[in-house]
């Protein structure tokens, strides 16, 4: 489970950026930038829970602070209760990781990738080679497990992204924008996978602004809007209130109905 | 410990297998510097020979006097004479490099020589670095002409031409050939071996660094368990030992390099080799280690600053005066291993290494040497890790 309260991050901005972005909401006059603003939620195992907003809402910068890749400002992030600021390696134990902004090494092959962070993740090799198997086949990766990922297309790479992710069979699983740019085919095994996570009981949060995915996979859905969020809640309970004639209506609706 | 040797060897087999790397560290110092020394010692040989064989070409104005010298020159096979110009022209064909050298004998230059006084002789000629063996071997024409002439004039006086010597001195240099050689040739090595140990690491510190920020690895594995510094420490270790490898594959390269130039004298080549014995490399590489390690935190920390791989390339490369000017200081006639140049880093290896060829090292200094770059090793590992511990140079630009 992920427990997340009155969460904040502000981020200094450099005397050019200041003068940029003079007149812009958020940007504070100690010459810094409100990029999460105060958001509260909490994440339940077995359960799909999704973040949605536009570019620049915050989505990334909350999940990196899931994935204690940023230090919040104020506020508290519990997963599985452990407290992610004191204790952010023992998250990364049990976490798992994918965006569309975390890449593959071009040099070394699917079999390494994989194994360096099963490695990372201290896990016995007779576990490793038999999770490494399961997972191979089952993306129909063997065939390509001998290869330099420069050389891979987009979609092996994925899978191989896919396999990174969850070779260490992590309990709390973020997803953040993680079929931007890809092929149907491709965005497809992610979608999968997010399912597979869900029956496996794991806690899984992603973030889009694909509304699509979000009636596909959503059991718990918020949406945050300049670092705050404007929902939080069930899919359902956001399907039945809705307004607009469609989820992107609603969605916009709301954003345009957000205190500026 | 674990994670930081998994860390380390992922590092190494992902650098070893960049062709920036391969051709900082191997091909360069095995390959190319090795073609170099024999491509340019076989052209400074050959030039050197070609000036030393050439016929020279003289003119001589004269002016009625120096039969003898007319004479002398006329009959050597590697002097071509060109007489009958007037000074002016004589000028004006050294400055158009058709002649090597005019000799302008005075109007009264016999007279004075029958007077017992010294005739005047003008030798015009152009000095450069190029025609500095054809200036000697012209001015060595008119020593032989003016020892003639003294001993002419001592002959007709009754006189023994040993007369002239009032000092018998014998010199006799106490320095060892080790001495010598560290003196001369002894800072080529540490200088070579520095900036090989530089540029070496200078590129897998770029690549996993920046290199890895900008194409979204480094989020990757931030996202592991591993820790900061574990991290660091496996990628502190590549750099580093990256560095040491090219510093030691530049020296093979100088050794095939000068084993291949047959142009070079035996005893040169003899000198040189001299310097590569065991002792002195294995003293040479202790002082390395630590150098290598300062090298890499400098470098990781500036890489790791950059948002781009092209970004800490051009934070990079201007550093290599940094890096140049200590090394080559440490050639330089004058500047000696003390209690304060130890502190000095990569003037202190350069100035150590002399010492360690010449076997002159103390030992109080040499340890000075060596806690001074452990310390600066140390300065430059913090340095990176506060660098790397921030947030907003790891996720800058990302």
């Amino acid at each position: 489970m992920i427990v997340v309260k009155d969460l904040r991050k502000t981020f200094k901005i450099s005397r050019q950026q200041k003068r940029e972005m003079r007149n812009t909401p958020g940007v504070g006059a100690d010459g810094t930038v409100e990029a999460v603003g105060g958001i509260s939620f909490t994440c339940q195992p077995g359960r799909i829970f999704s973040l949605i907003g536009p570019n620049g809402a915050g989505k990334t910068t909350a999940l990196r602070m899931i994935a204690t890749l940023l230090k919040p400002t104020s506020g508290s992030i519990e997963v599985a209760g452990i407290d992610a600021v004191k204790h952010p390696q023992d998250i990364r134990r049990q976490l798992g990781f994918l965006t569309g902004t975390t890449k593959l090494y071009d040099r070394l092959t699917p079999n390494e990738i994989v194994k360096y962070y099963a490695d990372l993740h201290g896990m016995e090799k007779s576990v490793f080679e038999k999770k490494r198997e399961e997972l191979f086949t089952l993306l129909d990766m063997n065939d390509f497990a001998k290869r330099r990922i420069g050389k891979l297309s987009s979609g092996m790479r994925q899978k191989v992204s896919i396999v990174r992710t969850i070779i260490h069979n992590p309990q709390i699983v973020v997803f953040d924008e993680p079929t931007v740019g890809l092929d149907v085919i491709t965005a497809k095994n992610i979608i999968d996978l997010i399912r597979r996570c869900k029956q496996e009981g794991k806690t899984v949060i992603f973030s889009t602004h694909i509304m699509g995915e979000v009636s596909l996979l959503s059991d718990d859905t918020a949406i945050i809007h300049k670092g705050k969020l404007v929902f939080n809640g069930t899919y359902s309970e956001f399907a039945s209130q809705m307004q607009g004639r469609s989820i992107e209506e609603e969605f916009i609706r709301l954003l345009e109905g957000a205190p500026r | 410990m674990k994670t930081i040797l998994t860390v380390f060897k992922k590092e190494l087999v992902d650098s070893l297998r960049d062709r920036r790397t391969l051709v900082a560290m191997v091909f360069v110092p095995l390959v190319l510097f090795p073609l170099l020394i024999s491509i340019s010692s076989s052209m400074l040989i050959s030039h050197e020979k070609k000036a030393a064989r050439k016929t020279l070409r003289i003119g001589l104005v004269a002016n009625g006097n120096a039969a003898g010298f007319k004479e002398m020159l006329s009959a050597r096979g590697d002097v071509k004479l060109s007489e009958g110009i007037t000074p002016e022209e004589g000028r004006a064909l050294v400055r158009a490099d058709s002649l090597d050298a005019v000799f302008v004998f005075d109007a009264a230059f016999d007279e004075q020589v029958a007077a017992l006084g010294a005739g005047k002789v003008s030798m015009y000629h152009k000095s450069t670095e190029n025609s500095a063996i054809e200036k000697r071997r012209a001015r060595s024409l008119l020593d032989d002409f003016e020892k003639a002439l003294r001993e002419t004039r001592f002959a007709s006086l009754a006189i023994d031409l040993s007369i002239i010597d009032t000092v018998d001195m014998s010199d006799e240099n106490l320095a060892s050939t080790k001495e010598q050689l560290a003196d001369q040739i002894g800072g080529l090595l540490p200088y070579l071996i520095i900036i090989f140990c530089f540029t070496g690491s200078m590129y897998p510190a770029i690549d996993l660094a920046a290199g890895e920020k900008e194409r979204g690895t480094l989020e990757t594995l931030l996202t592991s368990p591993a820790g900061r510094l574990e991290i660091l420490l496996g990628k502190f270790g590549v750099v580093g030992l990256t560095g040491i490898l090219t510093a030691l594959v530049s020296i093979v390269g100088m050794y095939i390099g000068i084993r291949q130039s047959h142009e070079i004298p035996q005893e040169v080549v003899n000198a040189i080799l001299g310097m590569l014995e065991p002792t002195s490399i294995a003293l040479l590489l202790s002082l390395l280690v630590p150098l290598a390690m300062f090298f890499a935190g400098i470098l990781l920390s500036l890489s790791f600053f950059a948002k781009s791989f092209k970004e800490a390339q051009s934070i990079i490369t201007p550093l290599m005066v940094f890096i140049i000017v200590p090394a080559f200081m440490g050639l330089m006639p004058g500047i000696s291993l003390n209690a304060t140049t130890a502190l000095i880093p990569i003037l202190n290896v350069t100035l150590a290494t002399k010492e360690i060829i010449a076997g002159t090292i103390n030992s109080g200094v040499l340890l000075e040497v060596y806690a001074s770059l452990i310390v600066l090793a140390g300065l430059s590992l913090c340095v990176c890790r506060w660098v790397f511990g921030r947030e907003d140079v790891i996720f800058r630009g990302v």
